[in-house]
């Protein structure tokens, strides 16, 4: 919380006559709680989302989240509805949400087919990138440069959010209340089903959990790739398979993460603020090759 | 008991039931045996409840109808062991085994204590802290069939369990479910007509044109319902 691109001693942590006081308390210390929400959230979403579709390449932004996100206010920016980031927050919450429905709705067939998922999800993304891209081509300088940023996934729109705590500790406690039928479901839908979990009921409760979470995190921070996809297997390699002790490592893990991705974004080429995006990347990938080489 | 009254199963096109009628206790041993195709795993699948093809009649046990059994309760009843393994992530033989537990909700120490035993019996208490997915196809099979005994439901579905098992351990497999059968009904899908009649007490025939026979090893096993059962060709040809 000290570092940033005005560097403050740690006197003024409780100093209420300094001028960094505020810096500290009302624009930084929002900022490291929503990292580590954000944080927590894509890696949990990805092991969640990992298990329903049982594919090791999924992320969360497999369900459309962030492309209805986006395209959603993207359109906002563009047609100069509003800037305000509690509209955008809203709207992008509302795109994300939407998305998440049109999938499932395409997805179910009486009940939830996670193969039909992981292809829905795929083409519909590539609908999503296209409008993306139509805007971002149409669009004035000054909106590229906001958007782009956006786009690479950002914290630096960091909004309090009160709501985003209660819903991530109600998901957790749910989760681990199931963590047993998690782990039957990680050995295959019909494993499961034989042994007497309600696949359709878990099924459904994954993905509404993964949709709410992804989308309340892209609401607050963009898309930031690479979390949810690599948190998880990092995850499972240190921690094994259960449930039980994956589910409060991954969010753990995965806020820690962020939080470290985004000081480095906030400080190494201060005063200028990167996109943390870039950053989950350019640490992730050496840590995981290097310990997917070990394994 | 699990009563099977006038069950008529069609998937798709074809009917591969057509009014079969049995009655299945603790104590038997069923061997159900029959061509490939012929619907042998989609009988066991829909009176586990995990796959529900267009059907008539009905399916149930102490008179409770199986489609309105709630999940936890129907694994208490049927535990099935799947043909094929899927593919899954690399859990130890230990934890894979306990998770037949799921539907009882048991004390742990009975959990860790029954997995234990289920796995000296599989004989494959050495291999307990090994991934499942470094292990030979037989060994994965034996975890498999370990787990359905974890699970110690009324009835033990077993389709094919002898796949991937080797000559002296096959041997031994059966007379672990015969052992269980005193105080379980098992049914199993086999394609292996003289371990059927060596072990099994009694015999389900699926034969070509939906018809059936059913009743004990002694009684079906004929040379005549044999040859019957590799020449019908009819509904093919």
């Amino acid at each position: 919380m000290l570092v940033g691109s005005v560097l403050t001693p740690p006197a003024s942590l409780f100093d209420p006559s300094s001028p960094h006081f505020e810096i500290i308390w009302e624009l930084r210390l929002p900022r490291v709680i929503n990292a580590i929400l954000v944080g927590g959230s894509l890696a949990l979403s990805g092991l969640l989302i990992q298990n329903l579709v049982k594919n090791p390449l999924a992320d969360p932004y497999l369900l459309g989240v962030s492309g209805g996100a986006a395209t959603v206010q993207l359109l906002v920016i563009i047609t100069g509805l509003s800037l305000a980031q509690n509209t955008l927050f809203l709207f992008g919450f509302m795109g994300s949400l939407g998305a998440t429905m049109l999938l499932l709705r395409l997805s179910y067939q009486g009940r939830i087919k996670p193969e039909k998922i992981t292809l829905n999800g795929v083409v519909l993304a590539f609908g999503f990138a296209a409008i993306i891209s139509f805007v971002l081509a149409t669009a004035s300088g000054q909106q590229i440069k906001s958007m782009m940023f956006w786009l690479m996934g950002d914290m630096s729109f960091a909004q309090p959010n009160f709501l985003m705590p209660i819903i991530i500790t109600l998901c957790l406690m749910l989760l681990l209340k199931q963590h047993r039928a998690l782990d039957l479901l990680a050995r295959g839908d019909l494993f499961a089903l034989k042994s007497g979990v309600n696949t359709h009921r878990i099924n459904l409760m994954i993905f509404i959990i993964t949709a709410l979470l992804t989308s309340m995190a892209v609401a607050q921070a963009g898309t930031i790739g690479f979390v949810g996809l690599i948190i998880p297997h990092l995850v499972r390699m240190m921690a094994g398979y259960q449930h039980q002790q994956l589910i409060p490592m991954c969010f753990l893990v995965g806020a820690c993460f962020l939080l470290a991705a985004d000081t480095l974004a906030r400080t190494i080429m201060s005063p200028l603020q990167l996109p943390v995006g870039i950053f989950t990347a350019l640490i992730g990938v050496p840590v995981f090759l290097w310990l997917n080489r070990k394994v | 008991m699990l009563q099977l009254t006038n069950l008529t199963i069609s998937q798709g096109e074809s009917i591969l039931f057509n009014n079969l009628n049995g009655e299945f206790n603790k104590g038997e041993f069923w061997g159900i045996i029959g061509q490939n195709g012929v619907g042998k795993s989609t009988l066991l699948q829909t009176i586990a409840g995990i796959n529900h093809p267009l059907s008539h009649g009905s399916i149930t046990v102490q008179g409770t109808n199986v489609n309105h059994m709630a999940s936890q309760l129907r694994a208490q009843t049927f535990s099935y062991l799947l043909q094929d393994q899927e593919p899954c992530l690399a859990f130890s033989v230990r934890e894979a085994v306990g998770m037949g537990r799921y539907p009882w909700q048991s004390k742990k120490q009975d959990d860790e204590k029954i997995t234990e035993t289920a796995m000296q019996t599989c004989r494959i208490n050495h291999l307990a802290n090994k991934s499942i997915l470094k292990l030979s196809g037989g060994e994965r099979r034996k975890v498999e069939i370990a787990t359905c005994i974890t699970q110690q439901s009324d009835f033990l579905l077993l389709d094919e369990p002898l796949n991937h098992l080797d000559l002296v351990y096959r041997q031994h497999i059966l007379e672990v479910f015969a052992q269980i059968s005193q105080n379980h009904c098992v049914m199993m899908v086999c394609h292996d007509i003289e371990a059927v009649k060596q072990h099994c007490s009694h015999v389900l025939m699926l034969l070509a044109n939906n018809c059936y026979l059913a009743g004990t090893s002694a009684t079906i096993l004929t040379q005549e319902n044999i040859g019957r059962l590799f020449n019908d060709h009819s509904q093919h040809d």
